[in-house]
């Protein structure tokens, strides 16, 4: 899952024009169910199920919920019980049908990367593999907008690690790039594409320089910036709403509680999307909370995408999509948290080099 | 604590004090659903739909703010009698809109409304019931809201402790995937006003007018400085609050003065 795919220079490609892009869409919602970025609103967008070529938008800036959803859907029941005489427990049959998951950031594929990690450590989560099976990726390259610091982060606009297809944005139409077997496949059915034999050109867009340390450094900036006056700071504008987490591609964390029905005899046990942002998270019965104060869970939000699971995997688990800053009601921006950190632990060398001298 | 005895059904009563009896016309409106409560409860005491009176209750469920000296007195009257007292919607909670009268004189209020006859029609502040007695659990909204209404009732049959939701309604927004309305250029209070509602006003265009209350433990100057941002002044933050939360204001008197 993790193999590195080659740069797309060394990839076949071919050529649609708008109209052949409207004409593979449908032959991909022959193949299987399509999903793909629509408007959503006024001036939203949301991966949705196509039902219709014209309605899917492939020139979007970031749709407010990733792909996670539809492996780990908001609310999902995980067992159906029983009260009546012996109790009876029944699980719900997962539907497992072909996806094809069109217009993928390269960043929020490496989420569900970072996911199948999640999921995969001690237990690993049944619903969302279920789910996870079946789906084909076709990615698309985007242009970075104020909010998107993936590249910062490591993650190239033209990363096709995961697609099967890789489009790019071209005058009049979109450049196809397979990258594997599968991408291959749908390419010869399909059939209409232009190929292209000479070099190719391209200009890749300049690296944002966003973040003021390369992201290799930032879980060692994390060892040193717990007691930080940074997260004070942060907590005097957040209100603790819970939407950078519940827009986050990388955060799973999620509540279990039982709900009956009128009956009281039969009932569910039920699934929801938590945030650690939350009042109630980090409370235990009894009513203590571990983590009773904005400033604490802003670092701990913070510590699990740059610290805590990058400790297991490696990889930092925040991939600079900027839903966190964009959506963000207070508009508290993560790359600034992450700036101010920076700052403090410079502060703090600059402090301890001193004393050394 | 289980407020149900074995084969005997907990008795249930209804009161209403000074509110639009919404919250009470809600309930038959769960017209579905009414005989599966009432396979539930034994129901003894409720005005809007009956007659009969009863001494004492399993559960007591209270609508409305308590705003006049005889409401006090009835209010203590029944948590003397029931074991379990539930607040209904938002008056009962927090006083609700009636409690927009506490930012003028009690006098000019009674004048305004009663005239000559005031003298006749003794009042007070609204203020919500656990400003008297204890309220063991509470169902916000203005009107309540039903699911979660019956989430309580459901709960306290089967003598669970209910589960109330304390986390703001940009949460449920986020669930539905919701396009922010702050983000259209609305007003709204989603991000410190209580979950609970599944954001039904944002699911259809509408802003949050913070019917459900406050979140706890909320950042006042954050939220000042939020509406800001999106181009409200704080005096239009603070006479939108208000609506229905004058006396969790009050309680944050310094607002906007800094």
């Amino acid at each position: 899952m993790n193999r590195q795919a080659k740069d797309i220079s060394e990839m076949k490609c071919c050529f649609f024009d708008q109209n052949t892009t409207k004409q593979f869409i449908e032959f991909l919602m022959s193949k299987a169910k399509v999903i793909a970025p629509h408007r959503k609103g006024e001036k939203s967008f949301s991966f949705q199920e196509t039902h219709n070529p014209e309605e899917v938008v492939l020139n979007y800036n970031r749709t407010i919920q990733p792909i996670k959803k539809f492996f780990m859907p908001p609310r999902e029941t995980l067992l159906e019980f029983e009260l009546n005489g012996k109790p009876k427990v029944k699980k719900p049959e997962i539907k497992i049908e072909e996806r094809i998951f069109l217009g993928i950031h390269s960043y929020d594929m490496k989420a569900i990367r970072l996911l199948d990690f999640s999921f995969d450590r001690d237990k690993p989560e049944a619903n969302y593999f279920l789910r996870r099976q079946k789906s084909v990726f076709i990615g698309i390259a985007y242009e970075p907008d104020e909010y998107h610091f993936a590249q910062d982060l490591g993650i190239d606009v033209y990363d096709t690690t995961g697609f099967s297809l890789f489009m790019v944005p071209a005058e009049k139409g979109f450049l196809i790039f397979e990258v594997d077997e599968t991408g291959h496949r749908y390419l010869q059915e399909f059939g209409k594409g232009l190929p292209l034999d000479a070099e190719l050109q391209y200009e890749r867009p300049e690296p944002t320089k966003k973040l003021k340390m390369h992201y290799n450094r930032l879980p060692q900036i994390f060892s040193h910036v717990y007691d930080s006056p940074v997260w004070k700071k942060v907590a005097e504008r957040c209100l603790g709403c819970g939407t950078c987490n519940l827009v986050c591609s990388t955060c799973y964390c999620f509540d279990v509680f039982d709900e009956v029905n009128l009956n009281i005899k039969e009932g569910t046990r039920e699934r929801t999307w938590d945030s650690c942002m939350l009042n109630p998270f980090a409370q235990v019965a009894g009513g203590e909370n571990f983590r009773p104060t904005l400033d604490s869970r802003t670092r701990h939000r913070l510590y699990r995408k740059f610290k805590y699971l990058t400790d297991y995997s490696g990889e930092l688990h925040c991939i600079g999509c900027g839903r966190c800053s964009y959506f963000c009601p207070a508009k508290i921006s993560l790359v600034e948290i992450i700036n101010e950190l920076i700052e403090d632990y410079n502060r703090q060398q600059q402090h301890a080099a001193v004393t050394v001298s | 604590m289980s407020a149900r005895k074995k084969s005997q059904k907990p008795k249930v009563a209804f009161f209403d004090f000074t509110g639009c009896e919404g919250c009470q016309l809600n309930k038959l409106n769960l017209e579905n659903d009414l005989l599966g409560i009432l396979e539930l409860i034994d129901l003894v005491e409720f005005r809007e739909a009956m007659d009969d009176k009863a001494e004492e209750y399993d559960i007591a469920f209270i609508e409305g703010s308590i705003t006049t000296p005889s409401c006090v007195e009835r209010i203590y009257d029944i948590r003397r009698r029931t074991k379990i007292l539930v607040a209904l919607g938002q008056c009962a909670v927090s006083g609700g809109i009636n409690a927009m009268k506490n930012n003028y004189p009690l006098a000019q209020v009674q004048e305004e409304v009663y005239g000559k006859d005031k003298y006749l029609f003794p009042s007070m502040p609204a203020m919500p019931v656990r400003a008297f007695v204890q309220v063991d659990y509470e169902v916000r909204g203005c009107p309540m809201s039903m699911p979660e209404f019956l989430h309580v009732l459901k709960s306290l049959v089967l003598g669970r402790k209910p589960e109330i939701k304390d986390y703001a309604v940009c949460v449920e927004c986020k669930l539905k995937e919701n396009e922010c309305v702050l983000e259209k250029g609305m007003f709204c209070l989603g991000p410190i006003t209580r979950a609970g509602c599944d954001a039904i006003c944002p699911s259809n265009g509408q802003y949050c007018t913070g019917c459900r209350g406050l979140v706890s433990n909320m950042n006042k100057n954050g939220a000042i400085e939020m509406l800001k941002q999106h181009g409200f002044s704080v005096e239009e933050a603070i006479k939108r609050m208000a609506m229905f939360n004058t006396n969790e204001l009050v309680k944050e008197a310094n607002w906007g003065n800094r």
